[in-house]
């Protein structure tokens, strides 16, 4: 790995060493900003101010809360298993981390450029899920169990439509390299030509991030907490980072598949910093988009859910899978791919619509003067006699 | 999807009003003219003494019976300076029943007990519950330095 | 032969416990569930009571006001409508012209300031992170601040007397008002455009926890869910009281009385009240606020009266029983939502958790009010 502005320091294992600590540094950063933006943005569309006194408009917020957390107490519940409950938040933190390894940054800036790299970063990152259903179990108390139980269910089923949605925009660009898709994207973006996939990938990104509208693991009316509800300390601020910095690596994701990374709209020539400002805006759109949706919805039941992923996700990024094939095989002209997805996406559009009956459902006025007798059959009058 | 759509549409548009909130500590709201905080004697200033004579109206129709009143003979009436007969000689409230009625005030034949309108009578925190019992001295504090706004109601 | 055994599987039990976000006070529903099934509902109340019904025995016909603010501290206004309208049934006191029209406008008021709590916290407990709570509560402070010019508190009023109101409104009070019904539109638009055509609004809440009219009808439920369900039984128009009858208004009617209908049902009564506040604040009428010749001690004579308002929640009534003397006997509160909390079993049973606390949350409980 070459980084222009260092050195190259010749041994292998140092230079990746050096590389992987100057992703976890920076990871680590982000995530303490991510939290900020989210309160702030939380805020805003609440009509309030958010953290404003801690630092310069709440911006230090973030660091006196990891403070307090890691002065507090380390709880355990005497019957919980220890060692599952002990090693639960590492087993959910350490493969998002992981994913970070095949991610490019710039053209040049990477811990490996994998061949795979989307394989990998799929494959890693959805090995979280082993983390809630040890914490859930291991936890000894009923919330927990059946938070992680609805966690466990919900990834693994997200899972698929994820992958297809990948795969098929994989097999458009010819690769699984993450750096090839992002020169295929040279002048047009992906989700140009393949909408339906965008949006599959979307919403399963929000179901493996337990955001809203799906976020009933840690349902916070009901069972609060979920997984996470015996933690406290540095251990439950784990999970909250981990699902800070998934949110980091699924827009990141979502950035260079899909928006064209770090080299669309200005190619691959283009110095070392506008890629990184291109990344950073894209990946920031996608941030933001995950944060606003998630304070503009309501949760789903854990049944509709399910029944959404597997009657109405898969089948559609299976429809996105063979339209693809058909107009690669054929040789088609790339404009058709835009018009089968765009069908494909309306198609996705009027399930949705008709899936749920919002008829808007009118009451009925009755007006209350002259209105004439009341409809309730029983009639007692003033005196209680009927 | 028109409902999506709609509820996006709101919490985008919401993003661009502009919050009401005030930060609390550092500024403090205006409070109305009728604020009823918790009630505080009065103290007349042509006559230096109490307006409360001691009368025991406000025990007897306080609904929770926070109050606890004494009454003696004033000594400036039998120097002939005060109208007063009897004046009040110790007075306590607990601030930790009462409820902020407002009946005290309205049965008192002289009033000289009224509901505290400033900032003050909301930030009274103490940290042990007995120093929520405020006697005579503490009661007439504020009235004695001034800080009361005019209250309109009889 | 093959046996087929079945599979043994054990329902828990889960405790929804007096300490959780969601239960809308300190209220301990015990659910039994097969997987994400529930099986059976056993509510425990009662960690509110404070005997008030008791202590109101103890305090005098103008002192037991303070004590109705706290029963349903959300909708006070009515409490205390319902406390004055018994002691004056009882004392045959006539109330002036300005002092009905004062109690009718802060009535309503009160009720769209209920109701703006109930849509934030409904939307709460189907899953916002907190988006509906300030929407709604936004709107609700302005009108607590024309409350607390009027009155002098935010929540516990103790405005009304038997007889009247303990003092005049200030002077900038209709224009006060005027300013705040445009916000309290555009903040019931709000909540209106986030929740009501949403459709995940809608898969979580139509057809959940509908109750027949008839099985409302024998559960006693009344207020919104009543009318949720298909009634149009209202107190103000079926058994009028105060001034009601001078004005125009609508009742919303639902059809299924499920969630999804009590919803709309409060948020159009919501919009009818900023009507009737409207009509109100028009007539307003000069004049005393007290009849002239009021005693200065309030002794009853020995009889039994019953008043009953229509709250936010429902019929809430106080019979009083008086032996002489200026203190009742018995001061009963019929509170709406100890009735309609009844009905939570029959509503719960065989939906999922998730709906247990949307049906929960419809009822639109008040714990002080349930346990006195």
């Amino acid at each position: 790995m070459l980084l222009d502005l260092t050195y190259d320091v010749g041994n292998i294992w140092l230079d990746s060493l050096l590389g992987i600590l100057a992703v976890v540094a920076l990871m680590t950063v982000s995530a303490l900003m991510l939290i900020w933006l989210e309160r702030k943005i939380s805020a805003r569309i609440q009509m309030r101010l958010g953290p404003m006194r801690v630092g310069p408009y709440g911006l230090l917020q973030t660091v006196a809360d990891a403070v307090k957390l890691i002065g507090k107490e380390d709880l355990r519940p005497n019957t919980a298993d220890r060692w599952v409950f002990e090693l639960a938040p590492f087993a959910v933190f350490v493969p998002t981390f992981l994913g970070f390894i095949a991610i490019p940054f710039t053209r040049d800036w990477a811990i490996a450029f994998l061949d795979l790299g989307v394989f990998y970063v799929v494959a890693v990152t959805g090995l979280s899920f082993v983390g809630f259903l040890m914490a859930g179990w291991a936890s000894d108390n009923k919330y927990a169990l059946l938070g992680g139980i609805r966690a466990a269910a919900q990834l693994i089923s997200y899972e698929v439509p994820m992958v297809l949605a990948l795969v098929a925009v994989s097999m458009v660009a010819g690769s699984l390299n993450l750096t090839e898709i992002v020169i295929f994207q040279g002048h047009i973006p992906l989700f140009v030509w393949q909408p339906l996939a965008f949006f599959i990938f979307i919403v399963a990104a929000l179901a493996e991030l337990e955001r809203q509208p799906f976020d009933i693991p840690t349902a916070e009316s009901e069972v609060v907490g979920g997984p996470f509800i015996e933690y406290s300390g540095i251990r439950w601020s784990m999970f909250f980072l981990a699902s800070y910095t998934g949110l980091l690596i699924y827009s990141l994701l979502g950035a260079i598949v899909f928006l064209g990374g770090w080299g669309w709209p200005l190619g691959e020539e283009a110095g070392l910093w506008l890629q990184i400002l291109l990344t950073f805006a894209k990946t920031s759109l996608l941030v933001v988009f995950f944060m606003w949706v998630r304070f503009t919805f309501v949760r789903l039941r854990i049944d509709q859910l399910m029944s959404y992923c597997w009657k109405v996700l898969i089948p559609l990024a299976f429809l996105q899978i063979f339209l693809n094939g058909l107009v690669l095989v054929y040789g088609w002209p790339d404009g058709i791919l835009l018009l089968t997805s765009g069908a494909g996406l309306a198609l996705a559009m009027y399930i949705i619509y008709r899936a749920v009956d919002t008829t808007p459902r009118e009451v009925r006025m009755v007006p209350a003067r002259g209105g004439g007798a009341s409809s309730v059959p029983v009639s007692v009058d003033a005196t209680g006699a009927e | 999807m028109i409902g999506i759509f709609r509820s996006m549409y709101i919490t985008f548009a919401t993003m661009l009003r502009k919050p009401v909130t005030i930060q609390y500590p550092n500024v403090h709201r205006d409070v109305p003219h009728r604020d009823r905080a918790f009630p505080i004697l009065l103290w007349d200033e042509n006559v230096v003494e109490p307006f409360c004579t001691g009368c025991h109206a406000c025990e007897r129709a306080c609904p929770v019976e926070c109050m606890t009143v004494t009454m003696k003979d004033n000594p400036l009436h039998a120097e002939g300076k005060s109208e007063r007969r009897k004046i009040v000689d110790e007075f306590w409230i607990d601030y930790g029943r009462c409820m902020r009625c407002n009946i005290c005030v309205e049965v008192c034949n002289f009033e000289a007990i009224a509901m505290n309108n400033t900032w003050a009578g909301h930030e009274l925190s103490k940290f042990d519950r007995n120093d929520l019992v405020l006697d005579l001295d503490q009661l007439l504090a504020q009235h004695k330095q001034g800080k009361i706004n005019e209250w309109v109601a009889d | 032969m093959v046996q087929e055994q079945e599979l043994e599987s054990v329902d828990i039990n889960v405790n929804m416990g007096p300490q959780h976000p969601s239960t809308h006070g300190v209220f301990r529903m015990v659910l039994t569930i097969d997987g994400e099934r529930v099986m059976d509902v056993e509510p425990h109340i009662g960690y509110m009571h404070r005997g008030g019904e008791k202590l109101s025995e103890n305090m005098d016909y103008r002192g037991g006001i303070g004590y109705q603010d706290r029963t349903d501290y959300l909708a006070q206004f009515m409490n205390e409508q319902a406390y004055c309208m018994a002691v004056e049934r009882l004392l045959e006191i006539e109330v002036p012209e300005r002092a009905e029209y004062i109690r009718v406008i802060l009535c309503e008021l009160n009720r769209v300031t209920s109701h703006f709590m109930f849509l934030g916290a409904f939307g709460i407990d189907l899953g916002y992170f907190g988006t509906s709570f300030t929407y709604g509560f936004r709107e609700r402070e302005f009108i607590q601040d024309v409350f607390e010019e009027v009155t002098g508190e935010r929540l516990m009023y103790g405005y009304f007397r038997p007889g009247g109101v303990v003092w005049d409104v200030p002077e900038n009070f209709v224009q006060r008002v005027r300013e705040v019904l445009p916000g309290a539109k555009r903040g019931l638009d709000d909540l209106d455009m986030l929740m009501t055509r949403n459709e995940i609004v809608a898969a979580r809440t139509k057809g959940i926890g509908a109750m027949s009219l008839e099985d409302s009808i024998n559960w006693g439920l009344s207020g919104p869910m009543l009318r949720a369900a298909g009634s149009d039984w209202d107190l103000r128009k079926d058994k009028p009281y105060s001034i009601y009858d001078r004005f125009d208004f609508d009742i919303p009617v639902g059809s299924y009385g499920d969630v999804y209908d009590r919803y709309l049902v409060r948020l159009e009564e919501a919009r009818q009240s900023i009507r009737i506040v409207e009509q109100a604040i028009d007539q307003l009428p000069d004049g005393p606020i007290m009849p002239e010749k009021m005693p200065r001690r309030l002794r009853g004579p020995e009889a039994e009266v019953y008043a009953a308002v229509e709250g936010a929640r429902g019929e809430y009534g106080i019979y009083l029983v008086s032996k002489g003397g200026d203190k009742p006997y018995r001061l009963k509160i019929r509170s709406p939502s100890f009735c309609n909390l009844s009905a939570l079993r029959a509503m719960t049973i065989g939906n999922y958790v998730a709906d247990a606390v949307a049906i929960l949350g419809s009822i639109d409980i008040v714990l002080c009010d349930v346990d006195r």
